[in-house]
């Protein structure tokens, strides 16, 4: 709440009465509020915020003292931890050096605002994402992907400051397109979702914009974001769709979802509540035909769920995004399937029933709902998990195996597109990253 | 010694809006409720208006729903202007967890 109360232009700390989470479940004992009415009568009489602004608007830097550089460098893990701007995982010490390191990877000025970062509010600068790369562990090649990714999330039509707060844990999902991601080491391929030595953009700049998310923005876990769980908290998750293994006539995502040029760098931002493992392959003697449909039988089948995870996007968001490996979109491409074809199969086969919708008490969610489309669909039956089929995001990545497909199911109003603007010295900062980490598997320029 | 000096990754917050200012007292008030309608608000609120009323007999308490309410329609503008247009000294807002 103090978070939503900053993120209007407020001081941070409204008049508000806590109570224990009892208190707001079913049948709860209420003699609590008698007890402490006069609190109620305080905030409306007497409270006065104690939020003090500094004067120049600008944070001062942060300083510690150490016998040895490694003594220092535990006291500044130990203070950000303190002040509650760790993740629990080491961090760099966003000194001036670093930051104007990773400054070079920008083609905006270092103070050029990108919005205030909600629910908080905290003022938001590429100098910013800078901070929170450096303390990732990010390179200077990473910030033009972090910066299109904060300007997707700051898009009005993400409703990011409930997503920021929500119980249900949403995290966003970065997924990049065009030449910048093999250009910094983005991975697209065998373990995407999660860390790679050889590919490691992707948790830098998920870890940077999850430490802006937190520190920027207050997703503090129980105080700033009521997550229940949190799954996916500490990178995100942000990766490359494999463009060189697309079938023939198959679009990037970046094409078919936002309609950027292929080769356009972008990014297209989703925010998804869960990642879930889909076991494709037929495991017997079944015919190419057989292999691909009963796969995605199990794929539809498993995106029938009234678990409304995905209402939020009913309309014009997504239900989810379901991974497809390269080796697998060639099989399908080579049956005839396109990705019109897919979306449309697992649209019109996710359907819910009503009767099974109403067992499991998803009216009453639907009802509530505040977007009047997504009310009025109570009307169909079988009820689709989104409202068309172009809805369902289907990305070619992940390791060159047939057997799974995983489905990052959504909680995500809009699925937002941003092209990724580099400076021209792009091309010396991709050399020098092959000067400090080698030629990546992908590309080389020295 | 070691120095190390490094950025403070919070961001600056900007007050643009200062907070009403509190009542004198809440006797002849006229106070309104919004309710999101969640988190028992529909068990709350009424009883923190019986509460008042017995405290303050001369305030005047609205309705719980004299305004809109849920989470899709307490955030609006048109709420807002409700709220402005019904002359309120003062108005609680309930429920988050």
């Amino acid at each position: 709440m103090k978070n939503a109360v900053s993120g209007l232009g407020l001081a941070p700390d409204a008049a508000m009465i806590t109570f224990p989470i009892d208190m707001f479940l079913p049948g709860s004992d209420l003699t609590a509020i008698g007890a402490r009415r006069e609190e109620f009568y305080n905030g409306l009489l007497k409270w006065k915020s104690e939020f003090t602004q500094s004067a120049s608007g600008e944070m001062p830097m942060l300083q510690v003292e150490g016998n040895s550089y490694e003594d220092a460098l535990q006291k500044a893990n130990n203070l950000l931890l303190t002040n509650l701007w760790g993740d629990g995982l080491p961090v760099w010490p966003a000194t001036r050096e670093r930051v104007d390191w990773i400054l070079r990877g920008s083609a905006l000025p270092r103070t050029h605002a990108l919005g205030k970062f909600p629910p908080r509010g905290g003022t938001t600068t590429v100098e910013t994402c800078s901070v929170a790369l450096a303390m990732a562990g990010g390179r200077p090649e990473y910030l033009p992907v972090l910066i299109a990714a904060v300007e997707a999330c700051f898009d009005p039509d993400n409703v990011f400051d409930q997503l920021q707060a929500t119980s249900g844990g949403p995290f966003p999902v970065v997924i990049v397109n065009g030449p910048i991601a093999k250009a910094i080491r983005l991975n697209s391929g065998y373990g995407c979702l999660g860390p790679d030595p050889q590919r490691p953009a992707g948790a830098s700049i998920g870890r940077a914009l999850r430490l802006m998310q937190q520190n920027v923005g207050g997703a503090l876990p129980g105080i700033g974001t009521m997550a229940i769980f949190g799954a996916m908290r500490y990178t995100n998750a942000v990766f490359a769709e494999d463009e060189a293994s697309l079938p023939e006539g198959w679009l990037p995502h970046a094409t078919q979802r936002h309609g950027f040029e292929p080769g356009t760098n972008s990014v297209s931002l989703m925010f998804a509540s869960g990642v879930a493992n889909v076991r494709r392959r037929g495991a017997k003697k079944e015919t190419p035909e057989e292999d691909i449909t009963q796969g995605l039988w199990r794929m539809a089948d498993f995106m029938r769920v009234p678990n409304l995870a995905a209402l939020f996007g009913w309309e014009k968001g997504t239900p989810g995004v379901m991974l497809i490996s390269p080796v697998v979109a060639g099989m399908m491409a080579k049956l005839g399937w396109t990705p019109a074809k897919l979306r449309e199969f697992l649209w019109e086969n996710s359907k819910i029933p009503m009767a099974q919708l109403k067992r499991a008490g998803g009216p009453a969610w639907i009802e509530i709902d505040a977007n009047p489309v997504t009310r009025d669909s109570l009307k169909l039956d079988p009820w689709p998990i989104a409202q068309k089929a172009d809805n369902i995001i289907l990305v070619v990545a992940g390791g060159d195996h047939p057997t799974h497909s995983q489905w990052l199911q959504a909680n995500s109003p809009a699925v937002v597109g941003r092209v990724i603007r580099t400076p021209e010295t792009f091309d010396r900062l991709l050399a020098e990253s092959d000067r400090d980490l080698g030629c990546s598997a992908d590309e080389c320029r020295i | 010694m070691i120095k190390l000096e490094f950025h403070d990754p919070s961001g600056a917050l900007e007050v643009t809006q200062a907070f009403a200012p509190r009542l004198d007292s809440l006797e002849g008030k006229r106070i309104g409720f919004v309710s999101n309608e969640q988190w028992q608000a529909f068990r709350m609120l009424p009883m923190l208006r019986d509460l008042l009323k017995a405290d303050y007999p001369t305030a005047e308490l609205l309705p719980i729903d004299a305004y809109p309410q849920g989470n899709a329609l307490i955030p609006t503008e048109e709420t807002a202007a409700l709220v402005k247009k019904s002359g309120v000294d003062a108005v609680i807002v309930g429920n988050a967890a």
